[in-house]
């Protein structure tokens, strides 16, 4: 539930609550000042009884006034209590008002009233007074107010959820600026995190407090990524000497078949380790994207190429290699297309087998390399990550990592598959797997 | 020929030297900034080979001041550098070659010889070693008045030896040489093996006598002794 529709219930709720609550309070309220009024004028009344009687002596006529009934009945003298009553008032009807209402044939209607019972003596006389008050214009009233006070409910709420939809809307402005930052964040990009502009203080503190999350993310990574560097460029140095002693060690001459069995060892271990040091400092570069180039390359020429250059490890290892080729041109560093599509081959030959096969289609969408190998499909989700080799790879683990960034940095998808006993690395140039 | 090393690393600095002292060859050598700027300034070289990042200053400005003085020799950069524009400036200042550490002293010996070579005939030349001689424009390998057919990687192979005369070279150099440093044949090296043999049969039917010899069952060495 979004924070907003979360607020809006809630405040809907309390606002309907408390408004009837007011609304029934007020109900209460006014009908009490109302019942208090009319029962000040039945008192009015009554004294006015009162004074007649002991005037006069005898009792007045009984007269019907405007919503107000007397009448007098003779009662044993102090069997009477003097009490307000909430009873009824029978009104008739007005000579033309009859013919509406048709369905009563009493001539009048029963109306709720407001009544004092109280008593009088005339003489030796003990008499019971009954003065009824009719009590429809204050419900009248009352029902008018209530009219009243739902209406202002009703139009409160209007105003508040219209209040909630614009301002509230407005109000969380910057904070969706702020979630669309942190959506587009990248840690690998040199792009800042934007400050989002908001009077705000919440906002403008989120606002700081992110910006200074990413800086400091960015930053952490950076030193990460520069001991990276500087780590495997000081080893290039300590590598050079191994390189060149060995070099010089073996001109030395008489060496026996133990000795040069083991300095063969020492020449694959550093040329691996060369590699391997050479492959982080690219990763660290292509991920910098310290190789921004931007050349017109023939695809097409670069994959035959490559296909040149390693003819005689195709045919030392009896690799049958088909290849289909349409002109292609992309732009780039052709440094980084090179290594991109040498380690795919490099890849095709390592993993296959003696006597297999390696399929080379490009098109204008695609470059695919296909490879006999192993019988099962590769893990697709963990191949592309650093390190992982499959078993007795002599790899650094690291090439797809690096052909992966290259696509990357190119824009182009890298993908695999596995089908009909083929290794399938599939580079689409428009950035999307293309099915084959 | 005279060669002068520039390079504060003290264990590459004897290496190279060591491999390159011998035969005609004289090297000097400078380990700082300053002495290698006192030596440009007083001697001429056939080759220098220059370090990027050395004590006191940059090799680039050592470049720089060749350049600028005319002075005609021939520059060889090797460095931990390996940046693409590194090496764009460092040709483009005039260096001949850039070579990145670390590297064989084969590749090394191959490149200076190839730098000398261009600058000593000006580019159109023969090599001669015995009856061999080469085209190095027309990429031909005669022995006598026989021309010998060699593919691409078979020449290169033959002038990488030839330059590396007398030297062990080392299967993984020559394998790096031939298919760049990408190559990862520890698991097989007898394709080289195989390559190797056919050149030394192409030289033989030819008429040339076998100067390739397996050196301890890790390398080859070319030599006519």
């Amino acid at each position: 539930m979004k924070l907003q529709t979360r607020y809006n219930y809630v405040n809907l709720v309390t606002t309907v609550i408390v408004l009837l609550i007011t609304g029934l309070v007020y109900y209460q309220a006014i009908s009490w000042i109302l019942t208090w009024q009319k029962d000040k004028d039945l008192k009015d009344e009554e004294q006015e009884i009162f004074q007649y009687v002991s005037l006069n002596h005898q009792l007045p006529q009984t007269f019907e006034t405007n919503d107000q009934q007397i009448s007098f009945a003779a009662a044993a003298p102090g069997s009477v209590r003097r009490e307000f009553i909430n009873t009824v008032y029978f009104k008739k009807w007005d000579q033309g008002e009859g013919r509406h209402r048709r369905h009563h044939g009493k001539g009048g209607e029963y109306e709720p009233g407001r009544g004092l019972v109280t008593s009088v003596g005339v003489g030796d006389q003990y008499y019971k007074v009954l003065i009824v008050e009719s009590e429809v214009e204050t419900e009248d009233l009352i029902r008018l107010i209530f009219t009243i006070t739902i209406g202002v409910i009703l139009f409160l709420l209007l105003v508040l959820l219209l209040i909630n939809r614009l301002v509230l809307r407005r109000l969380w402005r910057p904070f969706y600026g702020i979630m669309g930052e942190l959506r587009s964040f990248n840690i690998a990009d040199n792009r800042e995190v934007t400050k989002v502009d908001t009077s705000t203080d919440e906002f403008r503190e989120l606002n700081v407090v992110v910006t200074n999350m990413a800086q400091k993310a960015k930053h952490d990574y950076k030193d990460l990524k520069a001991f990276t560097e500087n780590a495997s460029h000081e080893l290039l140095t300590p590598i050079a000497v191994i390189n060149s002693k060995l070099d010089t060690l073996i001109q030395t001459g008489n060496l026996n078949e133990k000795q040069s069995g083991l300095l063969n060892d020492l020449y694959s271990a550093v040329s691996r380790l060369n590699r391997l040091n050479q492959s982080l400092l690219l990763l660290v570069k292509i991920e910098n994207r310290l190789l921004h180039e931007q050349k017109p390359i023939n695809l097409k020429e670069l994959v035959e190429e490559t296909i040149t250059q390693l003819e005689e490890i195709f045919n030392d290892k009896s690799l049958t290699v088909s290849c289909s080729l349409e002109e292609k041109q992309i732009t780039g560093s052709r440094y980084l297309a090179e290594i991109l599509v040498s380690n795919l081959v490099n890849n095709a030959v390592r993993h296959n087998y003696r006597g297999g096969e390696i399929v080379i289609t490009l098109t204008a969408g695609s470059l695919v390399v296909k490879n006999t190998g192993e019988d099962w499909p590769l893990d697709a989700e963990r191949i592309f990550t650093r390190f992982h080799k499959s078993s007795g790879s002599e790899g650094s683990g690291l090439g797809l990592t690096i052909s992966k960034q290259i696509c990357n940095n190119f824009g182009f998808s890298l993908d695999y598959s596995f089908r009909d006993a083929y290794h399938t690395f599939t580079i689409g140039f428009d950035g999307v797997a293309t099915p084959d | 020929m005279k060669i002068l090393i520039i390079e504060d690393e003290e264990g590459l600095r004897e290496s190279i030297e060591e491999y390159f002292t011998d035969d005609n060859n004289i090297c000097e050598t400078a380990k700082t900034y300053t002495a290698a700027l006192s030596k440009i300034n007083l001697y001429r070289y056939d080759c220098i080979l220059l370090d990027i990042t050395l004590p006191g200053g940059s090799g680039m400005d050592i470049l720089k001041v060749l350049k600028e003085n005319n002075y005609p020799d021939g520059v060889l950069i090797i460095s931990a550098k390996n940046s693409l524009d590194d090496r764009i400036d460092g040709l483009n200042l005039g260096a001949d070659d850039y070579l990145v550490k670390p590297f064989h002293l084969s590749e090394l010996k191959a490149r200076v010889s190839a730098i000398i070579r261009r600058k000593t005939f000006n580019g159109s030349n023969q090599l001669i070693f015995n009856e061999l001689a080469i085209d190095l424009l027309a990429k031909e390998v005669k022995v006598g008045q026989n021309q010998v057919k060699l593919t691409r990687k078979e020449y290169a192979l033959l002038l990488y030896f030839i330059a590396n005369k007398g030297k062990v070279v080392s299967k993984n150099a020559i394998a790096e040489h031939l298919w760049g440093d990408g190559i990862d044949l520890a698991d097989n090296f007898d394709f080289i093996y195989s390559h190797i043999k056919n050149v030394r049969k192409k030289l033989v039917e030819g008429g040339c006598r076998d100067y390739i010899q397996a050196a301890y069952g890790m390398g080859y060495k070319f030599s006519d002794q």
